[in-house]
């Protein structure tokens, strides 16, 4: 029994279609965060399908209710083999963004998977069910493969609010913080940055949500009566999006423009070409930060989205000056940015650019985000064991990026708790997570059944000593 | 038999509630014209409604199929052999009712004295205007026994649903609706206080701007930076049409200031609205211009309506699309054909290219020519002068105000480019009249100075003394 053994019943278990099965399972399991019709679907999600799965593994299981009304629970499972062993701080996440059933043009709905050549689809299939669900069953296999051993002491979160800006985990870890300590943290989340690259990434962007909106009035009035006498809230919050972000993407706003890159980091970045896949979107060659390459913009840079806009009645215009528009937007923003000064400094530049009538209000309760930036170092010894462990499975070196696109409660791993975090995501950039037809790439399932199984094997062997 | 008989008559006949009665008939019949299945009240409006009160008359009737497929048109023809003929318009079809949005429950479709206003759908768009013109008509008629003028009076039942087929019915019979010079009366005075003449009307065009990036969204962490945001493009071409103050930056669509004699014309109109109005933005539109200029004379850019991802429920991802359904408002002499060639030149060379100009909401396609009669031309004086020989309460000015053009738009567009004649309205509402909105109504004393102005006007055009010549007659 060895490292190999592992993997190929890592493989065994895929091509038997154990994979599939058990994905169709769990994402069978309604988990919108979102909405409160999700919530209890959250819980059956912990408390049906993943504390049974980790007690088969020998792990003790603890929910803790989520302190923030209307927010799901958080599993923490752990497994002590020895006090002295180092030990991994897992993570995933059973919700999942809403349905949005009608829309699907692929698949079966986003609650029935269906199997269409190599992708299966259904929400939750990329984010984040298929990944953890991988990791638990790869660290299953290995210690079958050791006789009921690992060689490290695990916990493993799997939180259920993550698409609602994972509130309430702070206040879950606060409540008993030794239960969550470890020594490094080890989780899948996110897409590769390309379908067939392995990908080791050590941080992630922060996230803040927030709404622009230009009331001036009540009502609607006649556009020929008094068009060129009423100010239009549409075109001057279009004129304050125009003056946050130029027509190619740059960022005006000088709270928003933190240090550029490092060499370190533009080195690794070198090495990072995006590839969205056969589906993908096309990257727009001129959009983003003038002068940085594309693998610049989303890993280490910040970029700003209106998320949604609204303003009249778009379904059926009619001829009148509006009284208001809004739009829902939102900074992606890397470690070095003051988070506190994101939104105090939008207002400096509105009000700078003459736009004291454009207010800067709360986000939608129900998409209110709110993420921090964090990131591990690239050179740090459990990062580089990491990159080892996957060049050593997939014969290839993994791409290195500084901290991807998206947005995690990596910070709490990072500063809270103290830890390197390290993720090795399992999706690809076109997987549609966060929009209809979400779908994972099955070959590529398969090769990360093999990787983690070759990871957690690796780590009972050389994983950096106990930190102090 | 005198003027003041005439204009003694059609306010006694005010007084004994004729005009009340008979619009709350006409608003019975529910003319929604954007409503298919209303198409039988549009009928009825025609054969039950003003129909009886032309045969009344003396006129002839005729009744024309729109080619589009919506309301008919009726054409009203009343012939005295005389030199000059006068056609005038009026519409009976309305804007929906708005059921369930009026004050204290009112009925669209029940008109109900508060405060002496009437209010009912109708009342002042337009069914109370044309009602006032042919009561003004009959009053004349009765007194001298003649009009003194010919008379042709269309009768459209689709102009809140763009007019549709309307110009189509014109061009195809254009000698049955030719006449030497229009009058009608439609929308609001520009003040309350005092009558105005408009000569015209602003253009109008509806259009969307589309930027379609790709198929879906993508989720903003992972493609925030990568993908172009179709919102911010739209934003930074709309930031390119009009400038932060909202005036228009498409080099095809300025027309340069106006021309002296509508300057002057212009010169102490004023813009009342009455109490409950909006309050003007004075940040807003054209420098150095008056109210009733930046609403008048000057091109105007709006965005009706604009949306991008699900505004509904935002989820974090780069929208497909965003679109934005704008409109543009425009003075002679800058043509309909005109406007989308120079946007789309304008959105080119300032690197918008992917920006799509698109077809507006086939519900909301309103497309109408600027047109505006020189306020010197004989005709606009002529009338201006009737106006001013006219019994109006004179507190909030002297003289007949001379709009050059409404900020509106309307057919007058047919009358002036297809038939070829002065036009000259004379607004019988008032800006604060809520048309288009629940609570639509007028003030009763309002209206009945208007027909009091109608009944001296229509004396003085068939006097042989004072009537309005035509150029070479």
């Amino acid at each position: 029994m060895n490292r190999e053994t592992a993997q190929q019943a890592m493989a065994e278990y895929f091509d038997a279609g154990g994979f599939e099965d058990d994905l169709a399972r769990l994402v069978a399991v309604p988990t919108e965060s979102q909405t409160t019709e999700g919530l209890p679907h959250c819980r059956r999600y912990l408390e049906d399908e993943m504390v049974p799965a980790f007690e088969a593994m020998g792990f003790e299981t603890r929910i803790f209710d989520n302190p923030i009304p209307d927010c799901g629970p958080v599993l923490l499972a752990t497994r002590i083999e020895d006090p002295a062993l180092p030990t991994i701080l897992g993570y995933g996440h059973g919700d999942t963004v809403r349905g949005m059933d009608e829309r699907w043009t692929r698949g079966a709905g986003p609650w029935r998977t269906a199997r269409e050549g190599d992708r299966l689809y259904g929400r939750g299939t990329a984010d984040n069910k298929s990944q953890h669900w991988i990791n638990m069953k790869a660290l299953g296999a290995v210690m079958d493969a050791r006789g009921g051993r690992l060689g490290f002491n695990v916990k493993w979160i799997i939180e259920t609010g993550e698409e609602n800006g994972s509130k309430g985990m702070r206040e879950v870890i606060e409540s008993d913080i030794d239960a969550f300590r470890a020594d490094a943290f080890i989780a899948s989340d996110g897409p590769r940055v390309r379908v067939d690259r392995p990908t080791v990434s050590l941080g992630a962007r922060g996230a803040l949500n927030f709404d622009l909106s230009c009331d001036l009035r009540e009502g609607a009035h006649h556009s020929g009566n008094w068009g060129g006498a009423l100010a239009d809230p549409v075109a001057i919050l279009s004129h304050a999006i125009a003056s946050i972000v130029g027509p190619s993407g740059r960022i005006e706003v000088e709270a928003w423009r933190p240090e550029p890159p490092s060499d370190m980091v533009r080195e690794l970045l070198k090495d990072v070409t995006i590839e969205p896949g056969p589906d993908g979107p096309r990257p727009d060659p001129d959009w983003g930060e003038p002068g940085f390459s594309p693998a610049e913009n989303i890993y280490a840079w910040n970029s700003f989205a209106v998320l949604a806009m609204l303003a009249g009645t778009p379904e059926s215009p009619i001829n009148a000056v509006q009284p208001k528009a809004r739009a829902n937007c939102q900074l992606r923003f890397i470690a070095g940015t003051d988070p506190a000064d994101i939104l105090p400094g939008l207002r400096r530049h509105l009000d700078a650019h003459g736009f004291s009538q454009v207010a800067i209000e709360d986000a939608p309760a129900a998409n209110r985000g709110g993420y921090a930036a964090s990131r591990t170092e690239p050179d740090d010894p459990w990062a580089l064991m990491v990159r080892r462990s996957l060049e050593r499975s997939t014969g290839v070196a993994p791409a290195v990026i500084p901290q991807m696109g998206g947005s995690i409660c990596n910070e709490l791993f990072t500063d809270l708790l103290g830890m390197p975090a390290i993720w090795i995501p399992h999706s690809y950039t076109a997987c549609s997570q966060h929009a209809p037809d979400e779908h994972v790439i099955l070959p590529l399932c398969r090769e990360a059944l093999q990787v983690m199984a070759g990871l957690w094997w690796d780590l009972g062997e050389e994983a950096p000593g106990r930190r102090a | 038999m005198s003027r003041e008989a005439a204009v003694a008559r059609v306010l006694a006949a005010f007084d004994e509630g004729t005009w009340r009665a008979e619009t709350a008939r006409l608003v019975a019949i529910p003319t929604e014209s954007q409503r298919p299945e209303r198409r039988e009240a549009l009928e009825r409006y025609l054969t039950e409604g003003v129909g009886p009160l032309f045969e009344r008359l003396g006129y002839t009737l005729e009744r024309h199929e729109n080619p589009t497929g919506g309301g008919p048109v009726l054409l009203a023809e009343r012939d005295e052999g005389a030199p000059l003929t006068v056609l005038s318009y009026g519409h009976g079809d309305v804007i929906r009712g708005q059921e369930g949005r009026w004050s204290d429950g009112m009925d669209p479709w029940t008109v109900e004295e508060r405060d002496g206003r009437l209010y009912g759908r109708g009342v002042v768009d337009n069914k109370g205007q044309h009602l006032a013109q042919l009561m003004a008509v009959e009053a004349v008629v009765a007194e001298r026994g003649r009009l003194g003028v010919n008379h042709r009076f269309v009768i459209e039942m689709g102009e809140e649903n763009g007019s549709a087929g309307f110009r189509e019915v014109v061009e195809a019979r254009r000698a049955r609706f030719d006449a030497d010079v229009f009058f009608a009366s439609d929308g609001p005075r520009t003040e309350i206080g005092r009558p105005n003449v408009t000569l015209g009307n602003r253009g109008v065009l509806n259009f969307d701007l589309v930027c379609r990036f790709r198929e879906g969204g993508h989720h903003s962490g992972n493609w925030g930076g990568l993908l172009a945001n179709p919102a911010v493009v739209l934003a930074n071409a709309i930031a390119a049409i009009c400038d932060g103050r909202g005036r228009v930056r498409v080099p095809g669509w300025d027309t340069g200031p106006a021309p002296a004699p509508v300057r002057r014309a212009l010169r102490g109109v004023r813009r009342e609205a009455g109490p409950s109005a909006p309050a003007i933005d004075p940040d807003w539109g054209a420098e150095g211009l008056s109210d009733i200029e930046r609403v008048t004379a000057v091109p105007t850019f709006e965005v009706l309506a604009m949306t991008a991802g699900d505004p509904a429920r935002p989820v974090n991802a780069i929208p497909p699309e965003a679109r934005a359904a704008c409109q543009l408002r425009f003075v002679t002499p800058l043509t309909k054909a005109e406007v989308l060639p120079a946007l789309r030149a304008h959105l080119d060379a300032s690197g918008f290219a992917r920006v799509e100009i698109a077809p507006p909401d086939p519900a909301n396609a309103i497309a109408f020519e600027a047109t505006r009669t020189d306020p010197d031309h004989p005709f606009a004086a002529w009338m201006r002068a009737a106006v001013d020989r006219a019994p109006w309460d004179r507190t909030g000015g002297e003289r007949c105000a001379v709009l050059p053009n409404s900020g509106g738009s309307n057919v007058t567009e047919v009358m002036q480019h297809v038939l070829g004649m002065p036009t000259v309205w004379l607004p019988l509402s008032y800006a604060g009249c809520r048309q288009h909105a629940p609570d639509e109504h007028v003030p009763l004393a309002l209206m009945r100075e208007g027909l009091g102005i109608l009944a001296s006007i229509w004396w003085d055009l068939g006097d042989p003394e004072t009537g309005y010549r035509k150029e070479g007659a």
